[in-house]
């Protein structure tokens, strides 16, 4: 595979973190990383963000805000 | 707690159960159905809407919607998806007729804006920097300062973990489209995260960057003073 660009590299990065795309072009990024400095910061750290936000303790449903679901819930579960 | 609601489920097995109850006129057995999806779908109407009133009220009437409407889920993609579908919809219909809405497609200088701008290298270590609470919040304020079309995308790949299928269904938008909005989204939280997880520089670089603006004023100084 032909050298890619920075342009090109970045455009494959979220697929490359998503393990998406061929062998050939997984090896043609890595190649592309292992010798430009800011592609290889700008893909470690995007790696790094997307692992942060799913780390993230779950999100609660604030507790009002669930009782009122289910009171509204209640009313419409028991129209006839 | 009820007797439906402590299954587990890995493939929404469970969810077909419960659904063929409802459809059977147990009308109880949606309530198991809500409690396990509520979470996802608050999250879902809160990322299209931005703010928690009108998260609830999408939320709400998502799951009446849902309920309404049960009989018309076939089974083709898991019930999450369905529904997910069902509260992105609720919450975009809510968007568009709220008065200081920005239309899906305003999203000026979001190109040039989420071009990499930051390119030092990250802790590896969040945790030796903040508490979990504190990440939780810088991540949290940087969701929300996402533009909605991006904050909503990320929210069902990477904190739902959807499939970009199934995220894509929901949306109602093609793949392609929904990666490269996902792409963006990630490299704009990049750029936000950025200023809290940046390793401190070494100090010899530090050096050698303030001799370089020392040097550039000087030149600018030398330049002012002749004329």
């Amino acid at each position: 595979m032909a050298m890619l660009t920075c342009k090109e590299v970045l455009a494959n990065l979220s697929n490359y973190i998503d393990e998406e795309g061929s062998a050939e072009l997984r090896r043609a990024l890595e190649d592309h990383i292992s010798w430009c400095r800011r592609c290889r910061v700008v893909f470690d750290t995007t790696e790094k963000a997307v692992k942060i936000v799913l780390d993230v303790e779950p999100f609660e449903v604030p507790l009002a805000v669930s009782a009122r679901l289910y009171t509204r819930l209640e009313e419409v579960l028991s129209e006839s | 707690m009820n007797e439906y609601a402590k299954v587990p489920d890995a493939g929404g097995e469970d969810d077909l159960a419960l659904i063929d109850l409802v459809m059977a006129g147990d009308r109880r057995a949606f309530e198991p159905l809500v409690r396990k999806h509520e979470r996802r779908v608050f999250r879902v109407a809160l990322a299209v809407l931005g703010n928690v009133e009108d998260a609830e009220e999408a939320m709400q009437d998502a799951f009446i919607k849902a309920y309404r409407h049960l009989d018309q889920f076939r089974g083709e993609s898991r019930f999450t998806t369905w529904l997910t579908r069902i509260a992105v919809n609720e919450a975009l219909q809510k968007r568009q007729a709220r008065k200081d809405s920005v239309s899906l497609d305003e999203a000026p200088d979001v190109e040039s804006k989420s071009l990499p701008g930051r390119f030092e290298p990250w802790t590896s270590n969040p945790e030796k920097l903040y508490g979990k609470q504190e990440i939780r919040q810088i991540v949290e304020g940087a969701i929300q300062a996402l533009p909605p079309i991006y904050r909503e995308t990320l929210v069902l790949r990477d904190i739902e973990e959807m499939s970009a299928e199934e995220a894509a269904e929901a949306l109602g938008i093609t793949i392609p489209a929904l990666k490269s909005r996902l792409l963006r989204a990630r490299l704009l939280l990049r750029e936000s995260l950025g200023s809290h997880f940046e390793e401190p520089r070494p100090l010899p670089t530090r050096i050698l960057d303030s001799a370089k603006r020392l040097r550039n004023m000087m030149k600018v100084m030398a330049g002012t003073a002749g004329r």
